[in-house]
């Protein structure tokens, strides 16, 4: 089935998995030992810590790992009330053909801090029975108490080259022509991300003909949304309003996330001072501004609030 | 008996205060039973003011009312049903004037969402009624009203002054018996702010059993909270700059973020420098910040830190008052959000099923939905995307604008129809194996299959020159995929499914039981193995069929 990369190319194996050696090498241990305590992988996204999880849980876990095997993700509703239920349904059980049960929770940071000590009793209680595998992007999100409970392995952004071979193994796979430069370009634009370079990679190969720089440049200027960079111009040029309704209706209609906003903002604001366009001072003040929106975002803000009020400072 | 309702007015000459208003009335009714319909009444104003009172004498004018309030629930449905039809109808035996009045107290206090349709509903009846029709609201500016009242002839009902306020209360006084302090009685009407039932329901508390009212009573007996309309709040933080005024001004029954959300949406329409706009904007930053912080800590006491900056630190960012006359809006990001629920409940459902197949969260998928749109462009891509997303037709436009042209289609499913014939001839021969060998079997063709992949990739390490070797791998792996996000799909159901075998099993409880668990699981994935033995098929052929890899994934 000819679905998106990044499901077809997903490594099934530990062996398999792009980068992150060191934190492989320690889960193989865990393999032979037919034993492993509580993980947290953290990092950042597309590093591989979903596709981890899964190459370990199939390996440890043998042929039967399907039916001891447990995958909720954070769009699965994951209040109190599921990790009440389903979670400890599941970890009640005894393992069948396997050493143990795995529970997988992903992005673990976006759970409720009630949610998250809800579990942390579920993690006690079933330690024979059940290993719970949590995956987050900020390890500072979860509370201690779960953080304790886990080995934590963190994973880093995967390097360059490592993305690249994986390209240009996929692009003959897929019979795909390309520029070697064009993958240099979609390596630089992932930035240690490799969804978002079999994104690009599979974006650009939609079309006809050889993958090249130029088409890698098309894809990441239509891919990303336009609207910030209207909406950063509105904002340059004191219209305010104008620059507010566009912020809301990238978040609130397409569903942008903050954190995807600052982001884009911050790498709009730096492509304008990279092109001259913008004052050293001015620039460096924006930065700061950027810089505490995002921390308050994480502190809990709300983002829509913390980026409006953003907005004002190119005022 | 409640002084409120035993001092209420029945007829007009005993309403306090609103004479102007009270004339209007006056007019209406007797409009009416001379035979001239008039427009529906729409009777604006604060609380205690005498909104429901004026409703009711006007009532004991006609000779029968219906009456719908807030407490009663008001669909559409239950409008219609109620009122509707009694709005349309006239009763055999009365005569030509003999109408029927209906009351539709707090018409601004329908709810969104337990109330659907309850506006409607109000319009169709004024539209269509032949009675006459008085209905009362508290917020003027309320969004329910808007379409009504347009169609109404509107009465602003204002606060009643103090002095009749004072007056009212000391015949009620000597009417009940209590020893009454002047100096207490004229607090306790300024205190009351134009509304009457709340004076009169304090005056009962205090003096009903003690017959006496003294300045000491009034301390132990709080006043009303003063609520504010919300409009009326933030024109106060935009216009003044007096603490005393702004603080008590956010005294509101509104959820403070809600308050938030409407000084910051009216922010850049007051003030006009670009400075005074950052300054508030901070302080609502901060104020959030701390509205965020309350609410992960269960501290509410951060609120009076955020009410603070919101309210005295928006106002004093401005350099001047203005004078000038400003429309305040709602907070358009709640309306943008009602508008659009449509669109986003789309794009939801596209990343949920991606969120499921693709191991991901809601927000990494929509992330992803950029690239979709280019991939989208090639109708061969779309197809096969669509297809393993299940994804149907109004779910695809939000990609791409065209159809998938319906050659594209044929020819894909020809080519999966095809493939699967041809597959089917050679598995036919394990088709027609028992079902319960076929249980068994097919865990071990799994871990056969998962061993062949490992083992080649593990060569792949050394040997970069073994790429068939590879790519048939690949093939292995991608069918591989296909059993996981189906088992996956499995479990979630089976955990969440009432019926569910796990927690049928689970009732008895004890160990023995836990196989029969999984031979109940495994009964549930017997339909998806067979479907997995037969994708193990497919990459087995692919291997042959090399040159026509690409094609049939299927």
């Amino acid at each position: 089935m000819n679905g998106p990369w990044v499901e077809k190319y997903r490594p099934k194996t530990l062996d398999d998995v792009v980068g992150q050696r060191h934190i492989i090498e320690h889960l193989e241990n865990y393999v032979e030992e037919e034993s492993m305590p509580n993980l947290m992988f953290t990092g950042p996204a597309g590093v591989g810590k979903t596709t981890t999880a899964l190459a370990l849980v199939k390996t440890i876990l043998g042929e039967y790992w399907r039916q001891n095997f447990l995958e909720l993700n954070a769009s699965d509703a994951r209040g109190i009330e599921t990790v009440r239920t389903n979670i400890k349904n599941f970890c009640r059980l005894k393992p069948v053909g396997a050493p143990f049960r795995i529970v997988f929770l992903d992005e673990v940071d976006n759970m409720t801090k009630d949610a998250q000590h809800a579990l942390r009793r579920e993690m006690e209680m079933y330690t024979k029975t059940a290993s719970f595998i949590l995956s987050c992007n900020y390890s500072s999100k979860i509370i201690d108490p779960i953080q304790s409970r886990c080995a934590i392995f963190r994973f880093a952004p995967i390097k360059g080259q490592d993305i690249a071979k994986r390209l240009e193994y996929i692009s003959e796979q897929e019979n795909i022509d390309y520029d070697e430069s064009a993958i240099e370009i979609i390596v630089y634009f992932a930035e240690g991300d490799m969804r978002k370079a079999l994104n690009l990679l599979q974006a650009a190969s939609s079309g006809e003909g050889k993958i090249t720089e130029d088409k890698i440049y098309n894809v990441v200027s239509k891919a990303r949304p336009k609207d910030i960079n209207d909406m950063i111009t509105k904002a340059l040029t004191c219209d305010f309003m104008g620059a507010r309704d566009l912020l809301r209706e990238t978040m609130v209609l397409q569903g942008t996330s903050g954190e995807d906003m600052v982001n884009q903002i911050y790498q709009d604001v730096t492509k304008r001072a990279m092109e001259g366009n913008m004052d050293n001072e001015v620039y460096i003040d924006l930065i700061e501004a950027i810089a505490d929106s995002d921390f308050r975002i994480r502190e809990g803000a709300n983002p829509r609030i913390q980026l409006e009020a953003l907005l004002t400072k190119f005022l | 008996m409640r002084w409120t309702e035993k001092y209420r007015p029945k007829i007009f000459d005993d309403i306090i205060g609103n004479g102007k208003q009270k004339k209007e009335v006056e007019t209406w009714v007797t409009n009416w039973k001379e035979g001239k319909p008039q427009q529906c009444l729409l009777l604006v104003g604060p609380a205690g003011t005498g909104k429901t009172t004026f409703a009711h004498v006007i009532a004991n004018e006609f000779s029968d009312f219906i009456e719908l309030n807030a407490s009663d629930k008001r669909s559409y449905d239950i409008i219609m049903n109620t009122v509707g039809e009694s709005a349309t109808t006239k009763s055999f035996f009365t005569g030509e004037n003999n109408y029927r009045l209906i009351i539709l107290d707090e018409v601004d206090g329908i709810h969104g969402t337990d109330d659907r349709g309850g506006t409607r509903a109000i319009g169709k009846i004024i539209k269509d009624s032949i009675h006459p029709i008085v209905m009362t609201a508290n917020d003027f500016y309320s969004k329910r009203l808007t379409t009504i009242k347009t169609k109404c002839k509107v009465i602003k009902i204002g606060k009643v002054h103090t002095n009749s306020i004072n007056a009212l209360l000391k015949r009620i006084c000597v009417k009940e018996g209590i020893g009454a302090d002047p100096e207490a009685v004229r607090v306790l009407a300024k205190g009351a702010n134009g509304d009457m039932r709340s004076a009169l329901n304090i005056l009962q508390a205090i003096a009903e059993d003690s017959k006496k009212l003294r300045m000491s009573d009034l301390e132990i007996v709080s006043q009303k909270d003063n609520t504010n309309n919300i409009f009326d709040s933030v024109r106060r933080v935009l216009k003044s700059k007096s603490i005393d005024k702004i603080k008590n001004s956010l005294i509101l029954d509104e959820d403070p973020t809600f308050v938030m959300e409407y000084i910051a949406e009216n922010i850049p329409r007051e003030y006009e420098k670009d400075s005074e706009i950052k300054k508030a904007y901070d302080m609502i930053s901060e104020a959030d910040l701390y509205f965020g912080r309350a609410q992960q800590s269960r501290n509410y006491t951060y609120w009076r830190y955020a009410s603070d900056l919101m309210g005295v630190g928006v106002a004093s960012s401005k350099e001047k008052t203005y004078k000038k006359f400003t429309r305040l809006t709602g907070a358009m990001a709640f309306s943008l959000m009602s508008r659009t629920r449509g669109k986003r409940s789309l794009r939801d459902k596209i990343s949920e099923k991606m969120s499921e197949k693709l191991h991901m969260s809601n927000n990494v998928a929509i992330s992803m939905f950029p690239y979709f749109e280019i991939m989208f462009e090639n109708d061969d891509v779309a197809y096969d995307i669509a297809t393993f997303l299940d994804l149907d037709e109004d779910e695809i436009k939000r990609f791409r604008k065209r159809k998938i042209p319906k050659s594209v289609i044929k020819r894909k499913e020809k080519e999966r129809q095809e493939y699967l014939a041809k597959n089917k001839l050679e598995s036919k021969s394990e088709e027609n194996l028992p079902d319960s060998f076929k249980t068994i079997k097919s865990p071990s063709q799994d871990k056969s299959s998962e061993k062949s992949v490992t083992s080649p990739s593990k060569a792949k390490k050394s040997n970069n020159s073994k790429k068939l070797d590879e790519s048939k791998t690949k093939q292995q792996e991608s069918s591989d995929n296909l059993i996981i996000s189906d088992n996956v799909e499995n479990y979630k159901k089976n955990n969440n499914s009432k019926e569910n075998n796990n927690s049928f099993v689970e009732s008895k409880g004890n160990g023995s039981e836990v196989d029969n668990d999984s031979i109940a699981e495994n009964k549930n994935n017997t339909s998806k193995k067979d479907s997995s033995s037969k994708k193990d098929n497919d990459s087995k052929k692919t291997k042959e069929d090399s040159a026509q890899k690409s094609l049939f994934n299927f």
